[in-house]
């Protein structure tokens, strides 16, 4: 008896089937995979994917897998492919672990667009809205702005092993030296930037160690806050300046109390929209050229060999602008 | 005929109740959800994404027969698979011949092997719960690999390897090819030799078992044995899959290997349980997880419906023994 329900089900399902192949490729869709689901970065970025997918009039969505597994990633892949979807696109955790999936996808004919993974292999494009100079020397030029071209300041990175925040130590660096000779680097770069405590500790003895200090220049999420604190406990507010990335959300007292000068960060929701203006783009089999205006992006000069499109689409954070990046829950 | 029909129902037994069912609404409920579920493209994705994951539910399966548990499965594949890169590497990298990479399996089989010897000894010997053994073997791995890798990703393999994880051979993904064999070695295993048997009794009651002179010890060394050989092979063929070896990849799979036996109708204190409905208690996992993607569900909504399954299928399978027995009493 409970086979013949079995074998009977088992025939609908199979007759569904034949059906359902008809209506297997519709209008292209959009799937972005991300790093992680559920954090306030990645849910940004997928309110830029819908708003931007509705206003284009495209099925666009976020997958989020559950933990930053590169394995996930490539479940993720596999069932957008099968899925039939027009464009994937790709915040990789681990970009060599997605190179043969991403080929598989492209020899379906699907778009693969990549972001922060420059170079990705099996990608069509990928897009930076931060260059690393760029990021670096935007930080210098706004210090050397704030502390009027001359004074003693430190740099904080996460941690020396840090390719990125080394790069973009590097270009502020370069910047200031070139064109503030009287800025002067006080020590070492400090690996300290992804800790509150040290970063505080660490600018505290800077502080007691270097009357002449004006600024900290921290890269990494936690070293602006850190240093910040340590200048609000000094009472060195408006002598001491401090800049960096962080999150707008937990440094947005300290920026309101000036503690912290200000930094510059990218939109992860911008991102979004741009994997979907590019996806539509692509799809309309339109090619990305030299010089094209594309929304988000502005002005793009595409490196056509490594199939990079980085341009500089800074956010600054500062005391305007602080409260509505904190609303989005960044 | 009747051999045929006794067949079935050796292959339809009670534990293939739940799985079965569970296999039939999942088909159902999507396939009229989702008009593109039933396609070859859906099941394609299936095929290749099941080897990884089915291949170290093979690897948890025989310890929990025994009433034990491998905590150390996907590090083990992992270490194996660093093998197998390290190999390929001294030999060349990316010009390595198949002679590199045969050496290299072998090796990689060969220290997944010795991971589950260790373990077995362990357990045999001293009597600890396997569950302390195996954790603390899933964290000596782990720190060992962090530690050899430090925490990077080693790649630059042959482009020969790359088919093993994508390639298809008539239509049929190659790593379901490889985990369609393992589990029919397993089926053998377990149903026609002596080391199957007696696997079944450790689980069922180990002090009994060791009364009718059965060399206990021996056969739980060589069942964790084969757990890291087959840890291995998964290994291999995420090295393939993933073009690189890192120590964490997969690390989300552990938990859901034990999820995948106890659906397959494996009790988890040992002593019951097959691997043909393991392996459809499998397919229907992978199918949720496309399934519930495939509409654009949110990845944490996959996850509590797997919890949600795994009860569900508990329930029907207490409903479906009682049924069986009053159909019986009444048969009679």
């Amino acid at each position: 008896m409970i086979k013949k329900i079995l074998v009977a089900a088992l025939a609908t399902s199979l007759s569904f089937a034949g059906a359902a192949a008809a209506f297997a490729q519709d209008a292209g869709k959009v799937g972005v995979v991300v790093k992680i689901g559920g954090i306030p970065w990645f849910n940004a970025m997928e309110a830029g994917i819908k708003e931007r997918g509705q206003k284009l009039g495209i099925d666009a969505f976020m997958v989020g897998p559950t933990s930053a597994d590169p394995a996930l990633q490539v479940r993720a892949i596999e069932d957008l492919i099968a899925q039939g979807v027009k464009v994937i696109g790709v915040v990789p955790n681990d970009a060599k672990v997605l190179e043969p999936v991403l080929t598989k996808a492209k020899e379906k004919g699907i778009i693969v667009i990549t972001h922060e993974s420059p170079s990705q292999k099996g990608a069509d494009w990928d897009f930076e809205l931060a260059s690393s100079t760029g990021f670096g020397e935007a930080h210098g030029k706004l210090l050397a702005e704030k502390m009027g071209g001359k004074g003693e300041y430190a740099v904080f990175v996460g941690s020396l092993t840090v390719p990125l925040h080394n790069a973009w130590a590097d270009a502020a660096i370069a910047y200031i030296k070139k064109n503030h000779p009287d800025m002067t680097l006080v020590g070492e770069r400090y690996g300290v930037a992804e800790d509150v405590d040290k970063s505080r500790s660490t600018a505290l003895d800077l502080i007691s160690a270097h009357p002449n200090l004006k600024g900290f220049l921290a890269f990494g999420s936690q070293g602006p806050i850190g240093a910040g604190r340590a200048v609000e406990e000094r009472r060195k507010v408006g002598e001491i300046f401090v800049l960096g990335p962080f999150s707008p959300g937990q440094g947005q007292k300290l920026v309101k109390s000036d503690a912290i000068s200000g930094g510059f960060m990218w939109n992860p929701k911008q991102a979004g929209e741009v994997f979907v203006t590019l996806a539509d783009k692509l799809m309309k089999g339109e090619e990305v050229k030299d010089g094209d205006e594309i929304e988000g992006l502005g002005k793009v000069k595409p490196d056509f060999e490594n199939r990079n499109i980085i341009v500089d689409q800074l956010v600054p954070i500062n005391k305007d602008t602080v409260a509505d990046l904190a609303a989005m829950g960044l | 005929m009747t051999g045929f029909s006794e067949r079935l129902k050796g292959w339809f037994g009670p534990e293939m109740a739940g799985p079965g069912l569970a296999l039939v609404a999942v088909i159902l409920v999507f396939g009229l959800v989702s008009p593109q579920f039933l396609s070859a493209a859906t099941f394609g994705s299936v095929a290749f994404q099941l080897p990884e994951l089915g291949l170290l539910t093979l690897a948890m399966l025989l310890p929990i027969l025994t009433g034990g548990l491998n905590l150390a499965v996907t590090f083990t594949a992992n270490i194996a698979g660093l093998t197998l890169a390290w190999v390929l590497q001294a030999n060349g990298g990316a010009d390595a011949g198949a002679g590199a990479f045969a050496l290299g399996c072998v090796l990689a089989v060969m220290v997944g092997a010795a991971s589950g010897v260790v373990m077995g000894l362990v357990i045999a010997f001293t009597r600890a719960h396997p569950i302390l053994v195996s954790l603390s073997m899933m964290i000596f791995l782990r720190g060992l690999g962090e530690f050899l890798t430090r925490g990077g990703d080693v790649s630059g393999f042959p482009a020969f390897i790359g088919p093993l994880g994508h390639g298809s051979i008539a239509g049929i993904p190659v790593p379901l090819i490889v985990f369609i064999i393992c589990v029919l070695a397993w089926h053998l295993l377990l149903t026609r030799t002596k080391l199957g048997f007696n696997t079944y009794m450790i689980g069922s009651n180990l002090e009994a078992t060791r009364y009718s002179g059965i060399n206990t010890r021996k056969v739980i060394v060589l069942v964790y044995t084969l757990s890291g050989a087959m840890c291995a092979i998964a290994g291999i063929i995420m090295l393939a899959r993933f073009n690189s070896v890192r120590i964490g990849h997969g690390e989300s799979y552990l938990l859901i290997t034990v999820l995948a036996c106890f659906l397959g109708g494996v009790n988890p204190f040992g002593g019951f349980g097959r691997v043909i409905p393991v392996f459809v208690a499998l397919v229907v996992l992978q199918l949720l997880s496309s399934g519930l993607n495939l509409i654009g569900a949110n990845q944490h909504l996959a996850t509590a419906v797997w919890g949600l399954l795994l009860v569900g299928v508990m329930v029907l399978r207490f409903a479906a023994s009682k049924f069986k027995i009053s159909f019986v009493r009444k048969g009679t």
